[in-house]
């Protein structure tokens, strides 16, 4: 892989690089160096184990860039194994369409599975997850039944020969070479997405969707390009299925199978490249080297299942995770950097003031704001403040899209601010963080700080997935960024940690350079204070005053009457959803309603 | 012929609104959709006729100690496979360990009760034709549990409880509610829902361990269409499915039916996800 | 790296198979002494398993018999044996083993079409002889699979035993053919279907029934409608049998149902509501394990069924699947016995040879260009609710 590849970035050139899902590649290495080894045993049984082996993992490769990565249940995948075996299978014997060769049969067949893949996934984008499980579920049932009912295609209950590939690949040992080859290139490719922009928008989705939305991740899109590739995958791979059994008929895709590949993704560990690989590779092996068992093979499947889940969540990707066991530095402080700041957010163009007028927004007749009128200029902190349920995060809600105001108007100077639509405020450079940070536990600090960068984005899923050029300069591009953001708020020693291992007063810092990778003109920050020590509230006002001292407007939710004062050039105060009093500091300070309503001095 | 699609299809419908009842119990104090539901109701059967034909028990105390067994079993799933991950619910890890202790629990019956199907018995040896009590065996049972549900939820301070808490957690546990017992409570009673499902329809359904993710599926989709946690809304959604599975295997057939029903049930889903009777999502953020 | 497996297999059968990952050296002519290795795909757990069970206790029993005898001069029979629960995606994995690793020198089986559908190609790849009680007409191809015969009649022969009971002996003109929605199912209505229409009779009611469908009533109402003078069944759902037939109790219908040997199975005269419900249905059978009217095996079968006696248990088993995989067994005893070898070529060759072979089941007949061995005249139908000792009394007309 092209992981070594590139310059380290210039500000951080001590640091490791951004591992990707192949670090360290030499176990990945190994299982191929086994699989091309296999011919010199001579024992044809374990050649067809192996070719079986590197066949599901073509289609759990896919699968686990849906359930590993974008935490989609899709229980019932053996659907599209099927869609596959028999698309290939038909199209090579001429039942319908005079004979294909078996490779254009393979690749016609991989193209049903993109069609298939997405109109599975499809659910997916308006269901809730044990919905979406049961329609996957549904969806096997449909295409078995379908295979048996239509029987002058498919065989019917009778079935098909599968199709035979040309010389070289038509003995035991050519057809392992090829789908060795095959289920590389599968690991080549999903890596490649898994490193990309996009899987990291795939994990977020999963772990974060709200900060995701905010990020301008379109699950949506997204998703759908996903379960083109996995579906296109999973179909191929059922093409090399038919090959490998000789001859498919509806009962060879049973419920099991389906589970196998949800489990080996499930058992590997989310979030990872080698460990699905490797629960794909024992659960292949298992039941035969305990055939005895074989009887009791569903029964393990799901008492693993449970185990799994209970006992350690992470799966085998969790035990061979180097990033578990090194250590954090002790003692450690959050040491914002102004002068990386500088270098991220430079000098920019002064953009229009950020205007709300008479908005209104009510939850089953309660108003929870009503009529509030606010301004956020460049340049700019403005302290938004009030007592509990005032309105203060729903008003940061409606600005970031996730509420729709019944009344009231957004605009960016003269440029009206669509209501709702929280994907769209990335584009427009409008960051934000939350009151619990949103963050993704699996992934390294660095990979979530570039998430919040997803919307800058220029190139496509294609070059992502062939890891083009200009896609390798991108992600460097990105990097570099996120780790000037994490350098800014002081967390750049902690660049390779793992997300869930950091205190929460980092993770508040964390998820403000999330927003920084978008080089905001807006930045909502809602209580970012909460729980932080003296010191580091301190620390906060100054990272706080900076970045609005590069021209961005910063919109702060707090209660921290001493921080608001602090670093506040405008407040507003909130109270029962209405504007009690809008001024400088000094103004509201001395305001009477304010001092008596929540100040209460 | 319409009357006995009729029949046939009032009463797998009314075993499907059970299992959705059941569902919509597990569902109410835990927002946990459970894959056992459908198990219980195979067990139902399987325990029915175990304790009937195989142990010689007369009918009541073999209903009692069927409910008795799945009410466990739903109190024992609450343990294992509910509790530990209640935590990080968002994160939906209860889709995979109630799958896995529903697959256990249907493997478990398939090598040691059978893996064909094996007799119910007659219950009260009442009826015949479309008349039989095995076509209105079921639906009266649907209507009891319903009624009895809704008294249970109106009148009674357990079933206040329950409501409480189904409605909101938080504030419930704030209330100082036990909410871990009103939980393994209802696990309980999704237990022997499924289970009363089981042993109603027991005599159109026999005792076979396959009925377990048949009716899984068959159950949750009232539970779709009527929209979660909503009981009636599962009654009206599983006569409907009951009389349209009737009718399409009497249209199109055997092959085609579960085609035509899985269809419309995906295709109802994506029109309407909350169901037709169903509340918007929560608030996100 | 030594794989040792133990099939798990009911009664402690298996003779534990170790098997060296890395050698090449068995070669046929090795050792005069070594033993006679026989593969047994047998699907012995999961769903379709009664025969498999049934199976099993013949091979056993014939394995044990022809060793205490002294073996095949000298050679002892050790039987392999691997579960494959009737999945192909496992029988695909089994067959190669027994092929590439276990070395076996004929395999029994697969017992279910699927998985025979799946290993046939495979096997014939590696010229293994092999013999299975599968039903379904492509598994025999004498040009494509030259290694592949089959012990039990073809589907085709199973359906012209029945079209001709329903055509002569019932004198049904009307006939409503009824299968389940497995691939199986499917796929014998269609044939029996066509049978029946290109022997000019009616069929007036075709269904695929769900398996699980709770109520038959209106499928029974429609054939009663149609005017269907005998139902034709094919499946192997014992619960969707029972239903059936309670249905047409129920409906006051004294129709007969003739086809698939499952409705003779013991489960069905469980599930019936009433005994008389599994009144006049015949169910596929076979002359050798048939008693005639005065209540007699033929001969030959009597003889085996004494040697059974207190060593296999008839009673939830078929005679024919205890008596089929004798045969089976014999078979390639025999095959090792007259070629003095147990190369593969030897073995199919005489199997090729062979006329007229008297086994218990049946009467077999091979030649290089017919691998159907067992005569048509000896499938006949049995009165399924008749069972005693895993037999069947013929059913009236006979």
């Amino acid at each position: 892989m092209d992981a070594t590849t590139g310059t380290a970035p210039p500000r951080a050139a001590a640091a490791a690089r951004l591992a990707g899902p192949l670090r360290p590649l030499w176990p990945f290495l190994l299982l191929l160096a086994i699989g091309l080894a296999m011919p010199l045993t001579g024992n044809e049984y374990w050649g067809l184990i192996t070719t079986r082996m590197a066949i599901y993992w073509v289609l759990v490769a896919g699968l686990n860039l849906i359930v590993g990565y974008a935490g989609q249940l899709a229980i019932g995948y053996v659907a599209l194994l099927a869609i596959g075996a028999y698309t290939t299978s038909v199209l090579a014997a001429g039942n319908v369409l005079p004979p294909l060769p078996a490779f254009a049969a393979l690749g016609v067949a991989g193209l049903a599975g993109a069609v298939f893949g997405v109109v599975v996934g499809l659910p997916a984008l308006r269901l809730r997850t044990f919905y979406f499980a049961m329609t996957t579920l549904g969806f096997a049932t449909i295409v078995t039944q379908i295979t048996l009912a239509w029987q002058d295609v498919t065989g019917g209950g009778i079935g098909i020969a599968g199709p035979m590939l040309p010389a070289p690949f038509d003995t035991t040992w050519g057809f392992l070479y090829f789908c060795l080859g095959f289920a590389a290139i599968c690991t080549w490719l999903t890596a490649n997405i898994a490193r990309s922009r996009f899987g990291r928008a795939l994990v977020a989705v999963r772990d974060a969707e709200v900060a995701a939305e905010a990020s301008g991740i379109h699950k949506p899109k997204l998703l759908v390009l996903v379960f083109i590739l996995a579906g296109a995958l999973a179909a191929m791979a059922g093409g090399l299925f038919a090959t490998l059994q000789t001859y498919i008929t509806p009962d060879a895709f049973t419920f099991d199978l389906s589970l196998l590949f949800f489990i080996a993704v499930l058992i590997g560990g989310r979030g990872s490249i080698l460990g699905p690989l490797l629960g794909t590779a024992i659960l292949t092996v298992l039941p035969e080297i305990a055939a005895p068992l074989a009887a009791w093979s569903t029964f393990l499947y799901a008492a693993l299942l449970l185990v799994i889940v209970l006992a350690m969540p992470g799966g085998i990707a969790a035990l061979i995770d180097p990033r578990n066991r090194r250590n954090l530095p002790e003692n450690r402080v959050i040491g914002p950097q102004p002068a990386a700041l500088d270098a991220l957010l430079g000098r920019r163009e002064v953009p229009a003031p950020l205007t709300l007028r008479g908005i209104v927004l009510a939850f089953g007749g309660v108003r929870a704001i009503d009529g509030v009128d606010l301004e956020v200029t460049p340049g700019q902190v403005h302290g938004l403040i009030g007592p509990n349920g005032s309105g203060k995060t729903t008003t940061l809600n409606v600005i970031s899209g996730y509420y729709r105001p019944e009344a009231g108007s957004m605009a960016i100077g003269p440029a009206p601010l669509p209501a709702g639509k929280p994907q769209g405020r990335a584009g427009l450079r409008i960051a934000r963080t939350f009151q619990t940070p949103r963050l993704i536990g699996e992934a390294s600090v660095l990979e979530n700080v570039m998430i919040g960068g997803t919307t800058d984005g220029r190139t496509g899923f294609a070059e992502a997935l062939l890891a083009l050029p200009r896609q390798r300069q991108e992600e460097r591009e990105f990097e570099a960024r996120a780790r000037l953001a994490l350098e800014a708020v002081g967390l750049a020693g902690l660049a390779e940690a793992r997300a869930d291992r950091l205190q929460h007063s980092e993770l508040r810092f964390m998820e403000i350079a999330r927003a920084l990778m978008l080089r905001p003109a807006f930045l909502l920050l809602d209580e970012p204070a909460a729980g932080l020590s003296t010191e580091e509230i301190r620390r906060l006002g100054a990272l706080i005053r900076g970045i609005s001292r590069h021209g961005t407007g910063v919109l702060l939710v707090e209660h921290h009457a001493d921080l608001i004062f602090d670093i506040c050039d405008q407040v507003t105060v909130l109270n029962l959803g209405k504007v009690l009093a809008a001024g400088t500091p000094a103004e509201i300070r001395v305001h009477k309603e304010v001092v008596s309503a929540y100040l209460g001095a | 012929m319409l009357a006995s699609i009729i029949a046939s299809g009032l009463a797998v419908g009314a075993v499907y609104a059970l299992i959705g009842i059941t569902y919509n119990t597990m569902f109410a104090t835990s927002r946990v959709m459970s894959f056992t539901a459908g198990q219980l109701g195979m067990l139902g059967g399987v325990f029915g006729s175990l304790f009937t034909l195989r142990l010689g028990l007369p009918i009541l105390p073999a209903l009692v100690l069927t409910l008795a067994c799945c009410a466990l079993i739903g109190v024992v799933t609450e343990i294992v496979a509910v509790r530990p991950v209640l935590k990080s619910l968002d994160q939906h890890l209860y889709v995979l360990t109630t799958l896995a202790v529903a697959l256990l629990i249907q493997h478990m019956t398939a090598m040691e009760w059978s893996t064909e199907p094996q007799p119910f018995p007659r219950l009260l040896d009442l009826g015949s034709g479309i008349w039989d009590e095995k076509y209105w065996l079921p639906v009266a049972v649907c209507i009891l549990t319903i009624l009895g549900l809704e008294y249970l939820y109106r009148r009674t301070l357990v079933g206040r409880a329950f409501v409480a808490i189904a409605e909101d957690n938080f504030a419930a546990r704030a209330l100082g509610l036990p909410e871990r017992n009103l939980r393994i409570a209802s696990y309980a009673l999704a237990g022997a829902i499924g289970a009363l499902a089981g042993f109603a329809g027991g005599q159109l359904l026999l005792a076979f361990f396959a009925n377990g993710p048949l009716l899984n599926f068959y159950g949750f989709i009232p539970v779709a269409l009527g929209g979660l946690g909503n009981n009636r809304g599962a009654v009206i959604g599983g006569f409907l499915l009951g009389l349209f599975q009737q009718a399409a295997n009497f249209l199109v057939g055997g092959i085609f039916s579960s085609v035509a029903v899985f269809t419309l049930f995906i295709i109802v889903l994506l029109a309407a996800p909350q169901g037709m009777f169903g509340a918007q999502a929560a608030r996100r953020v | 790296m030594t794989i040792t497996r133990r099939a798990l297999a009911l009664g402690g059968t298996s003779l534990a198979a170790g098997a060296a990952f890395s050698t090449h050296l068995a070669t046929p002519a090795l050792a005069q002494n070594e033993p006679i290795r026989i593969g047994w795909l047998a699907a012995l757990t999961g769903p379709s398993s009664a025969p498999g069970i049934g199976f099993n206790r013949g091979v056993l029993f014939a394995a044990e018999a022809i060793n205490a005898a002294g073996g095949v001069k000298g050679r002892r029979v050790e039987i392999i044996t691997r579960d494959t629960q009737g999945d192909p995606t496992k029988a695909v994995n089994a067959t190669q083993e027994m092929i590439s690793q276990l070395r076996v020198h004929a395999i029994w089986g697969p017992t279910n079409s699927g998985e025979s559908l799946a290993v046939t190609a495979i096997m014939a790849r590696a010229k293994m002889p092999n013999i299975h009680p599968c039903v379904v007409d492509t598994l025999i191809d004498e040009r494509r699979y030259p290694n592949a015969f089959r012990l039990t009649p073809s589907n085709t022969q199973w359906d012209d035993a029945v079209r001709s009971y329903c055509l002569t002996r019932v004198n049904a003109k009307k006939v409503a053919v009824i299968g389940d929605t497995t691939g199986y199912g499917v796929s014998a209505v269609n044939a029996s279907v066509a049978a029946f229409q290109r022997d000019k009779a009616e069929v007036v009611y075709k269904a695929n029934i769900d398996a699980t469908q709770p109520d038959m009533t209106p499928d029974m109402l429609r054939a009663r409608n149609a005017g269907a003078e005998a139902i034709v069944f094919w499946s192997v759902s014992t619960g969707l049998i029972a239903r059936l037939l309670n249905t047409r109790a129920n409906m006051n219908w004294d129709v007969p149902f003739v086809g698939h040997p499952a409705m003779s199975s013991g489960e069905v005269g469980s599930l019936v509501e009433r005994p008389a419900n599994w009144e006049k249905v015949y169910a596929i059978g076979y002359k050798s394990c048939s008693y005639d009217a005065s209540g007699n095996l033929p001969p030959r079968t009597a003889e085996l069924v004494r040697r059974l006696a207190g060593k296999v248990n008839l009673q939830d088993s078929l005679l024919w699947w205890v008596s089929s995989a004798i045969d089976a067994v014999e078979l390639i005893a025999k095959a090792v016995e007259a070629s003095n070898s147990t190369a593969k070529e030897a073995i199919i060759e005489h199997w090729n040879g062979l006329k007229a072979y008297p086994g218990y089941y049946g009467t077999y007949t091979y030649s290089p260009t017919q691998h159907n061995g067992y005569p048509t005249e000896e499938v006949v139908m049995s009165a399924a609710n008749s069972a005693k000792n895993g037999a069947f009394a013929l059913a009236p007309g006979y």
